[in-house]
């Protein structure tokens, strides 16, 4: 992970990355800024050629790649779809990607008389059902891939009612424990997406959980064991109250919040300095705002690594 | 619902539905035996995303039909498909290919026969932006001046594709999606329902659209299943051969000869 540009990136031993939107795709070729690594959204390149796979090839030959699905539908209880199977191996085999990521999700179901994709990250009960086929559709896209596959942690809006409580056979896993057996029993990582694991506790405070959201957040990551995570994701998030009522929304549409970059900094220092990426898909900003935000999670690796060192401090130098 | 159906499917078809149903506070109801009971606001939540891409995806594929229509239509309208016609693929630039036939269908849009017809022009230029890319093969084309037409096959640029319309589609289009448009010219056809068949096809990474010349329809369905460059023109009596030749290979239609039976190297 490291040619061109990329090579002066990481004095801090963290590999840090963008999400690579169009609003960017000409000004990064033209400046190629210092970054580790490059994150795109795999569905938006499938086509078999074009303006925007051209764009991607032109990247790839000054930073690797990082490719992020949205729409593989994993959790499936229908399977995931062959051609959208097909699609991400053609591009894999294209562009040769370090990482290759999709969602802990269901999209698609059936649906009057055939099957719908609902284009949405739909969360999973954490049921002993939805992990095995969460696991036998992971285990197909491993076998089909051929490389190492990350899986990302959700953050849902509804949640699913525990069926019988009393047998322990049904009951739901917690989230932790659902993705450390999806991790252990297929061999995939976990790309933990920090900001969704604190949107769902500002949700589950709104729905009643008295804990504070960001002991909740740092429990959850204590619980995972540092040898599953793979990555890490940072992004912005907003509250919306309005006449359907008060939830925070994962809108990828601003920086990152600093009870996020705390529990991100919890995070390195539990899982140790694994890739991070900044996402940011609503209102791109200037390509700078992006850069600052990469800049941010090497100071706080190196707060992590040098402990003398403050955020103050860091700021202060760069 | 099947008996044999499992639990995690009827799961996922419940929540599926209820953000497909129309209208969309009927999806509360087909969810309330499995989630708990404050996270209809979560539901409001995909509901309104779902509202939100729909609109965006469509507007990215049909930037004239939205045009045409006005915002507050054209995002009526991206709501409606979204649940009469849902995605059934992962990648959303996949979806929208039958817009063209929802319109049609819409007594709403009645009144504007041709947009049925911009909407399929809009579709293969959509189309044609990720087709496979071919580069051209200039030297090839000294096939014409010696090969028997017979055992020659024009090939066309990625998307190659006419649309044929008895509106004016290819003013419409060019008019909208020019740096300036100018609308004047665009009206007279419309009140005089001047026909117009649309080539669409890529130049480079760019969808071109244009109107087709006398014949020229006739000529690129034959090449496109196909067919030999003698079958091609025995399709298209009209055409001028020679005034299309050079434009077709200076806008990037035309981009290699092919000896029939002889494998491209």
């Amino acid at each position: 992970m490291s040619r061109g540009p990329s090579e002066a990136a990481s004095d801090s031993g963290l590999k840090a990355g963008i999400g690579w939107r169009h609003r960017h795709y000409r000004e990064l070729l033209e400046r190629l800024p210092t970054l580790d690594f490059l994150e795109v959204h795999s569905e938006n390149f499938f086509a078999q050629g074009g303006a925007a796979l051209a764009v991607l090839e032109r990247g790839r030959q000054s930073y690797p790649v990082s490719l992020h699905g949205v729409g593989l539908s994993l959790g499936s209880a229908i399977g995931i779809d062959d051609w959208h199977l097909d699609q991400l191996a053609s591009l894999v085999q294209r562009i040769e990607p370090i990482l290759v990521s999709d969602h802990a999700c269901f999209s698609r179901a059936a649906h009057g008389t055939g099957i719908v994709h609902a284009a949405d990250l739909l969360p999973l009960p954490f049921s002993h059902e939805a992990l095995d086929v969460l696991c036998a559709n992971v285990q197909k896209v491993q076998d089909r891939l051929n490389q190492p596959f990350m899986v990302e942690n959700l953050s849902a809006y509804i949640a699913w009612k525990q069926p019988y409580r009393d047998d322990e056979a049904e009951a739901l896993l917690s989230e932790a424990d659902f993705l450390i057996a999806l991790s252990r029993r297929t061999g995939c990582s976990l790309l933990v997406d920090v900001n969704n694991i604190y949107v769902n506790a500002l949700n589950a405070q709104i729905a009643g959980d008295p804990g504070d959201p960001a002991t909740r957040c740092m429990e959850w990551l204590d619980a995972i064991p540092a040898s599953c995570v793979g990555e890490l994701h940072l992004a912005g998030h907003c509250h919306v109250n309005n006449e359907h009522g008060n939830i925070v929304i994962d809108d990828h549409g601003s920086r990152v919040c600093e009870p996020v970059w705390q529990i991100y900094q919890h995070a390195v220092r539990r899982f140790g300095q694994v890739p991070t990426l900044i996402e940011w898909d609503t209102d791109v900003p200037a390509l700078d705002v992006l850069l600052d935000e990469a800049d941010r999670a090497r100071a706080v690796a190196r707060t992590v690594t040098q402990p003398g060192r403050s955020l103050h401090h860091e700021h202060e130098h760069e | 619902m099947s008996m044999s159906m499992s639990r995690l499917a009827t799961q996922q078809q419940a929540l599926v539905g209820a953000l497909f149903s129309l209208p969309s506070d009927n999806g509360i109801k087909k969810i309330a035996n499995y989630v708990v009971d404050t996270d209809y606001r979560g539901l409001k939540a995909y509901q309104m995303n779902a509202r939100a891409l729909a609109e965006r995806v469509l507007q990215s594929a049909y930037p004239v039909l939205a045009q045409l229509l006005g915002d507050e239509s054209f995002a009526a309208l991206a709501r409606a498909f979204w649940h009469a016609s849902p995605p059934v693929k992962g990648d959303l630039a996949q979806w929208g290919g039958v817009l063209a036939d929802f319109v049609h269908a819409s007594e709403q849009l009645a009144d504007e026969p041709y947009l049925p017809d911009v909407a399929r022009v809009e579709w293969a230029m959509h189309a044609s932006a990720g087709r496979a890319d071919r580069a051209a093969d200039p030297a090839t084309f000294q096939w014409l001046m010696t090969g028997d037409p017979e055992r020659l096959r024009l090939v066309l640029a990625p998307g190659c594709q006419v649309v044929c319309s008895l509106w004016p589609v290819v003013s419409i289009i060019t008019a909208h999606l020019a740096d300036s448009p100018v609308f004047d010219g665009v009206s007279r056809k419309l009140n005089d329902r001047t026909a117009e068949d649309a080539v669409v096809w890529r130049m480079g990474h760019q969808p071109r659209v244009r109107e087709a010349l006398s014949g020229e329809a006739g000529l690129l369905a034959a090449l496109r299943i196909g067919g030999s460059l003698d079958t091609a023109l025995q399709s298209a009596p009209g055409l001028d051969f020679n005034a299309w030749l050079p434009l077709a290979v200076q806008t990037g239609l035309l981009l290699a000869v092919e000896p029939i039976g002889v494998d491209p190297v």
